[in-house]
């Protein structure tokens, strides 16, 4: 049964079809690589997933249930808001700049959500990030603040931050796209390690190698749209589509291929 | 006037200042007292996104600091006296007055550079508190507000000290606030000391300032 369907859904910014009629399911242990050019409307997809952008239209079923319906009059209703309350800390997200809690250590980064949202005890929370902390290698980290960790060690407590919920689903947008080439390495390793564990993931990545090894699917997106989909084998090998084709083409994926 | 400088004599002047000294102290701890809370509801006013609020708010803040200080005194000991309906007329006593004014004015130019503190956070911040599950409020009290804290201490502690000096205005009520007192004395003993004295006590008061905001600064530097 799939964890995430997403029917013909649309978000529009003043005339601007970001993103224009997608349909898509996510299995629960499954692994969705999104690729496409800048612009195609990547973000915007998992922005409304996440909740944070109102859709223009669509249908998203989470878990068994309606989170979001269009109505025949195109009328777009979310579920009440003490419900979303619920669903929000269940999909969890992963920004491109980190986006960390600068005033709060590497540990209160972690706790802070499972302790307020959650509801844990101070306790629990800290048990779950310090096995997190361990998990991600940055145990001795636990009392830095942000500003003393470079962009690969903020990327990993960004992503313990998010397991610390407990989340269905973690999205991922270009996690490694704000590091510098030699950091990223640390970051995919999190994320395979994850996969492996069959953590359901969906990660927008300019990483071509690193979706072809790691995702069970991919979605290729162009101007707003899903204009291919398939295992990695398929769309890395033998895309049909000639954008997808034209795309491909730019990127070296080094000696993997 | 050689006798002024007789060590009794000055004493005792000493003695009248700290007298003043001590209004003016009133003067700025209420004013600081209600104005900083006052600030941030009205800064809240002001970033509402619903008209009906943000407009008046603007014209409040527009009027208080577009306008002297010295006048917004006046009004407010002048106004509950005389312009309200019949009826309706009170006499507001002249330091309440004063701490009216001083707590509405100070608070619109907090209110301003609260707005500047909380507009300077970027999105990102309000983006991975909404995914965790933050509600609007926990988000505000606790991850935008200490940020905002710690980078709107420098324009604070501006104010703070200019609203030391502001003090003095008070004395347009007939309020014997700290540089009254001076002058009075100065006209007294026909000598420009008694004011000299008082710009060292002002100085004083905003050298504790200058120290207390330092201290902030230093206690909020464990992170960038
Ligand atoms: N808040 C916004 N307001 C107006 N237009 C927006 C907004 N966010 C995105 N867009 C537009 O929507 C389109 C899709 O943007 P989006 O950021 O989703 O692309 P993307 O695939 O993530 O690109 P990139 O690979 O560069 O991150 C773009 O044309 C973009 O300019
Ligand atoms: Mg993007």
């Amino acid at each position: 049964m799939p964890i995430l369907e997403v029917k013909n859904l649309v978000k529009n910014f003043d005339g601007l079809e970001a993103v224009n009629d997608v349909s898509f399911t996510i299995s629960q242990g499954e692994v969705l690589a999104v690729i496409g050019p800048s612009g195609s409307g990547k973000s915007t997809l998992l922005r409304c997933l996440t909740l944070l952008e109102k859709i223009d239209r669509g249908t998203v079923v989470f878990a068994g249930k309606t989170i979001i319906e269009t109505t025949a009059k195109g009328q777009v209703r979310y579920a009440p808001e003490e419900e979303l309350r619920k669903i929000r800390p269940r999909l969890g997200m992963v920004f491109q700049s980190f986006n960390l809690f600068p005033h709060f250590s590497v540990l209160r980064n972690i706790t802070e959500a499972p302790v307020h949202v959650a509801g844990l005890t101070e306790e629990a929370a800290q048990a779950i990030a310090f096995e997190l902390l361990a998990k991600i290698g940055l145990s001795d980290k636990a009392h830095a603040y942000p500003y003393q960790l470079s962009g690969g060690q903020s990327q990993r407590v960004a992503i313990a931050r998010a397991l610390a919920m407990k989340p269905d689903i973690l999205f991922f947008d270009e996690p490694t796209s704000a590091l510098d080439p030699e950091l990223t390495g640390e970051v995919l390793k999190v994320i395979r390690t994850l996969a492996e564990e069959k953590m359901t993931m969906m990660v927008v990545t300019h990483e071509m190698g690193f979706a072809y090894e790691v995702a069970d699917r991919v979605l290729f997106m162009d101007k707003g749209q899903i204009i291919e989909e398939g295992n990695p084998e398929q769309i890395f090998r033998q895309p049909t589509n000639e954008r997808t084709k034209a795309f491909l083409k730019n990127f070296n994926y080094g000696s993997r291929f | 006037m050689l006798s002024f400088w007789d060590s009794a004599s000055f004493f005792q002047m000493l003695l009248l200042l700290c007298n003043g000294a001590l209004t003016t102290l009133q003067v700025f701890f209420l004013t600081l007292l209600f104005s900083l809370p006052l600030g941030l509801l009205i800064t809240l006013g002001r970033m509402s996104p619903i008209i009906l609020i943000n407009a008046p708010i603007r014209f409040f803040i527009l009027i208080m600091r577009g306008t002297p200080l010295i006048l917004q005194l006046i009004f407010f000991y002048f106004a509950p006296s005389s312009m309200l309906p019949e009826g309706l007329k009170f006499n507001l006593p002249r330091f309440t007055a004063a701490i009216v004014a001083f707590s509405l004015n100070y608070a619109a130019y907090f209110a301003e550079i609260y707005r500047g503190g909380i507009e300077s956070i970027p999105r990102g911040q309000y983006e991975a508190a909404a995914v965790l599950g933050f509600t609007r409020r926990q988000t505000f009290f606790r991850i935008i507000l200490p940020q905002v804290i710690k980078r709107i201490l420098p324009p604070i502690s501006n104010e703070v000290i200019t609203l030391v000096k502001d003090t003095a205005l008070v004395q347009i009520l007939g309020i014997s606030e700290l540089f009254r007192v001076a002058r009075n004395e100065a006209n007294r003993v026909f000598s420009t000391v008694p004011l000299f004295v008082a710009g060292f006590f002002y100085l004083i008061m905003n050298w504790v300032v200058t120290k207390v905001f330092e201290k902030a600064e230093k206690k909020l530097s464990y992170y960038r």
